[in-house]
């Protein structure tokens, strides 16, 4: 047997062992298939509201218009049941479905792209054996043109697209490189933590600096001490990662509660303090508006009492700041924002909810509230049918003012505008401008090359 | 917009009563209209009110009446809503308003214990009822996964499921009495509809200990949960629509109701099914004022029982120091009492009760008291301390047995919109008074057991009225002595149903709401049965408690 022929042969019995591993893979694979899945936080698109687990047919708004994630149950008709494992592999790692066609990166494959083969193998198996499957298709993604043409992600995969596995740096310590692995990786942190340039890739010159989620705001966690988590302990991050909440520093709402809810909250001790140990570490991104740190600003005040032996205004759309506050807020966050003694309902000074100059995040708290995974978690009431865009506003300022960061503004267009979804995108304008530029574009060159050519042919005809 | 003027189904008042009876039968695929007289609150300016009112001690103080539906008010001064005939007085306090008088109640959710029902054929005293405790079971169930039941198991009450979730935290003070009273006296949680946990999209308790003035959170389930949960069902509410008469057909059938606006103009609704929620004083009021020349006592009166067998809890209570500090105000209002004394042989001679211990902040009553002791500076400051720490509260929570005599009648004095305000007539008997005699022996133990200094009894014959509005419409299945049948449908006319508390025919030793939504909730589905069967319909609450 020759040497090539000798490789394909053992390729296939590797293969035909993987496979029947894959069959009947033993506990403890399925079990780290489980948690993996868990670190990923797959559940989180890939279920409805009210729907079975990984049965897909969420709608994920982006400013492409909207994408509605798919079945990953093992459902050979409407879910992955027939992909191979390598299939599987590229679904994760490279964007690439099994009939060759090419995912959107809703699907956060350029952060799964860092996943090992061994993580892959365990993801599979897990998803092949202990997922029910379930033969019920979501609606498909349709999105307008020219973003319709999934063979245009191809082109973005070869600019944003970096398809190694994650390779550990020997300088660094173990933990350091789980950490990095899991929030590169699986953790996917960068998906909302990172910005995104204008043709929504992350810059990766920026890692975790700051970006947009909807109508939320996924701060910079980098390790600045003002504008990041420089000033956070790792027991502080582990705190909020685990519980979603870190003590007199912040809490997770929006977004970020539900990681925390579906995932983080579930990963080992270890994995967490590997995460916080990394974290600690990414390259700092400053922003010089950031004069302290996020979770500093504010101190405890009572405007409640100068309000005592005064009718508030019938109408309450003329109730001040204090009044406001003295009707919804004060009950849990006491009369002078300090919270409860223990802490567990949280100050409001000392707090990034009132810290942070960019206010979206507050405006989102006060509309929404804070639930944990369904109907009965409630950790703060939401206000959206309560209060309107102007008493939020002169809300939330009082807050800012006195609690936080009084350089921090509301208006009353925000709330409207955040409580309406937020600001309308404009990238499938944009985009389709940019083909009609680009079509221009092209056709110009082919005039000029065609016009140099004739003059060519010319000049060579005068010879 | 115009209010609709017909409906399947016509709800008169929007309560947690008739609410959560309208919630049922829209969520069936009835059309079903709530006529509420008072006006539409909103919590946050309960709140605001409560917070900025100089009458904190007076749980009225929030809600102001409204001209066209005023509710009795006491404080400062008597407006005289609620005629007193007397001899006892009776001076209830509800709220005419969406949402009804849970606005400020104390959440508490109790069922009946078994022997309640049967007190006649056990005990040779007040009435049977016309259903079983275990007919009531799965509607208790029923109602406490709606509005979220938090509770001890040994109180009595016997179950099938458990309860949608764990007791709230058991605040310190109530700790130490539980464990000083052991094993002498069992002092559990009481059960009640204030969230231990998130449930159902409202948040825990956070132990304001505002309860009675207002929730100010919305851990507690109020009336006005129910109001909007009908609402998302399909239900619409009518607000300032004051009820002043039903109107009945040829045969005796309900045709329609007539309602006030606020300035005083007249609207006719009409229904195919009716439904009174208005509470135990403003339901047969309301009867009594639709008399026609076919029916000249009133509606639904043949009996002549509208409006008699007025019953609530009447309280004598013990005040006292406990020898450690306590520092009631902690937690919610009303946390705890003792429930071994609701039912007993000893029924057949004295009225049970239950021992309830208020968890209510005393600095407010210990500063009045210190006021009034003339004590000011270092020594006043240095008195409050000590006395708030240590100041406790037991009452007792008395049966009253139903008494024809004991009723609501139509006064000659009139209201602004120049309807007959009610009048109460009252008494208490000496099967309630023997009742209290007997409890002052646990007065006095319960003290020995805090080290209790400082007794300080209610005044002889005065009992505390509980604002447990019962009888007045009572249930039974003799037509000549009860208002309604066993499923609230009016003896006299078929499609009048009456809800509430006043249906009941005995008040027994616990706080009255559950009993009456359970009923309601067992009389929506007698209007209308649920599509899927009722076994599917419940349970859905039960949630595991997250860890």
């Amino acid at each position: 047997m020759n040497a090539p022929i000798r490789c394909l042969a053992l390729l296939a019995a590797l293969v035909a062992a993987r496979a029947a591993a894959a069959d009947n893979p033993d506990a403890a694979l399925l079990q780290r298939g489980q948690y993996l899945a868990t670190a990923g936080d797959c559940v989180a698109c890939h279920t409805a509201p009210g729907g079975k687990p990984y049965v897909g047919g969420l709608i994920v708004p982006t400013p492409i218009g909207n994408i509605i994630s798919t079945n990953i149950t093992p459902s050979a008709s409407a879910g992955i049941g027939r992909y191979t494992e390598a299939q599987f592999r590229d679904a994760l790692r490279k964007g690439i479905r099994a009939d060759g066609k090419h995912l959107y990166p809703a699907m956060p494959y350029t952060a799964y792209a860092q996943i090992t083969d061994d993580d892959v193998h365990a993801l599979y198996a897990y998803f092949m054996h202990d997922v029910a499957p379930v033969d019920s298709k979501p609606a498909p993604t349709r999105l307008p043109f020219p973003f319709n043409v999934r063979a245009s992600m191809a082109a973005w995969n070869l600019l944003f697209l970096d398809g190694k596995p994650f390779t550990p740096d020997p300088g660094k310590s173990a933990a350091w490189n789980r950490g990095a692995y899991l929030v590169r990786g699986l953790a996917h942190c960068g998906t909302c933590h990172t910005p995104r340039n204008l043709l929504m890739a992350e810059q990766s010159s920026r890692e975790l600096a700051g970006g947009a989620v909807g109508t939320w705001f996924a701060p910079n966690i980098t390790a600045d001490a003002n504008s990041g988590i420089g000033g956070w302990s790792e027991q502080d991050l582990v705190d909020y990662l685990k519980f979603g909440h870190a003590r007199g520093k912040a809490q997770a709402a929006g977004p970020m509660a539900e990681a925390v809810d579906h995932s983080l909250q579930y990963l080992e001790p270890a994995d967490l303090q590997a995460i916080a140990a990394y974290l600690r570490t990414v390259p700092a991104q400053h922003d010089p508006a950031d004069t302290q740190a996020v979770d500093r600003w504010g101190a405890a005040f009572d405007g409640i009492a100068a309000q005592r032996g005064t009718a508030f205004p019938d109408d309450a759309e003329q109730w001040n700041g204090a009044q406001l506050y003295d009707a919804y807020c004060a009950s849990c966050h006491q009369a002078s924002g300090e919270g409860s003694f223990d802490g567990d309902l949280p100050p409001l000074f000392h707090n990034t909810a009132t810290g942070r100059r960019n206010t979206d995040n507050l405006v989102m708290v006060i509309l929404d509230g804070i639930r944990w995974t369904d109907a009965t978690g409630v950790r703060m009431p939401a206000f959206a049918n309560e209060l309107g865009d102007r008493q939020i506003a002169v809300l939330a300022n009082y807050l800012t003012q006195h609690y936080g960061n009084p350089s921090a503004q509301v208006t009353a267009g925000q709330v409207m505008a955040l409580r309406a979804g937020g600001a309308p995108s404009h990238l499938v304008a944009l985009a389709r401008w940019a083909m009609v530029a680009a079509v221009v574009l092209i056709l110009a060159i082919f005039l000029l090359w065609r016009r140099r050519r004739r003059r060519r042919e010319a000049s060579v005809g005068r010879a | 917009m115009a209010a609709p003027a017909s409906a399947d189904i016509v709800v008169i008042g929007a309560g947690i009563v008739g609410a959560l009876a309208a919630r049922r039968l829209a969520q069936q695929g009835a059309s079903v209209l709530i006529l509420e007289a008072g006006p539409r609150l909103e919590r946050a300016r309960i709140v605001a009110a409560f917070r900025n009112s100089p009458l904190k001690g007076n749980w009225m103080a929030p809600y102001p009446p409204s001209p066209w539906a005023p509710h009795p008010i006491y404080v400062p001064k008597d407006n005289g809503y609620l005629v007193q005939a007397g001899p006892y007085p009776y001076p209830a306090e509800y709220i005419r308003a969406v949402g009804g008088t849970t606005w400020h109640w104390a959440a508490q959710a109790w069922r009946l214990v078994p022997n309640d029902v049967r007190i006649r054929s056990l005990y040779g005293v007040g009435v049977d009822w016309p259903l079983s405790y275990e007919e009531l079971d799965p509607w208790y169930q029923e109602a406490e996964e709606i509005l979220g039941v938090a509770g001890a198991d040994n109180t009595g009450s016997p179950r099938q499921h458990p309860f949608p979730m764990a007791p709230v935290a058991e605040p310190w003070s109530m700790r130490r009495v539980r464990e000083r009273l052991a094993p002498t006296y069992a002092v559990v949680a009481n059960t009640v509809a204030r969230n231990s946990r998130g449930y159902d999209g409202r948040p825990a308790c956070v132990g304001n200990n505002s309860c009675q003035p207002i929730c100010p959170v919305n851990a507690q389930y109020l009336g006005i949960n129910a109001v909007e949960s009908a609402e998302a069902a399909g239900a619409k509410v009518v607000p300032n629509a004051v009820v002043y008469r039903i109107e009945h057909d040829a045969k005796g059938r309900i045709a329609a109701v007539h309602y006030y606006a606020p300035d005083k103009s007249e609207h006719r609704v009409t229904g195919k099914t009716f439904i009174l929620a208005a509470n135990g004083i403003e339901s047969p009021k309301l009867l009594l004022l639709s008399a026609s020349s076919t029916y000249p006592n009133g509606l639904a009166n043949r009996s002549g029982m509208v409006g008699r067998h007025l019953m609530d809890h009447p309280s004598t209570s013990l005040t006292f120091y406990a020898d450690e500090e306590l520092w009631l105000g902690r937690g919610p209002q009303s946390p705890s009492s003792i429930n071994t004394l609701r039912d007993g042989a000893f029924r057949s001679r004295h009225a049970p009760y239950r021992l309830d211990f208020t968890n209510i902040s005393q600095v407010l009553n210990v500063t009045n008291d210190l006021i009034r002791e003339g004590v000011y500076g270092a020594e006043f400051e240095k008195q409050l301390r000590w006395r708030a720490a240590r100041q406790i509260n037991v009452k007792n929570v008395l049966e009253v047995l139903p008494n024809p005599d004991n009723r609501i009648a139509l006064s000659s004095e009139k209201d602004a919109m120049g309807i007959p305000k009610p009048e109460a007539h009252y008494a208490i008997d000496d099967y309630t008074r023997r009742g209290a005699e007997v409890s002052k022996a646990d007065f006095a133990k319960i003290a020995e057991l805090m080290g209790g200094t400082g007794l300080r009894y209610s005044a002889e014959g005065h009992f505390a009225n509980n604002q447990h509005i019962t009888g007045t419409l009572s249930m039974g299945n003799d037509p000549a002595s009860s208002v309604v049948d066993g499923f609230g449908r009016t003896h006299d006319h078929e499609n009048l149903f009456v809800c509430g508390t006043g249906v009941m025919p005995t008040a027994a030793t616990m706080n009255s709401t559950l009993t009456a939504v359970a009923l309601a909730l067992r009389t929506a589905e007698h209007i209308l049965p649920a599509k899927q069967a009722h076994a599917a319909t419940t349970h859905a609450g039960h949630e595991a408690d997250r860890a």
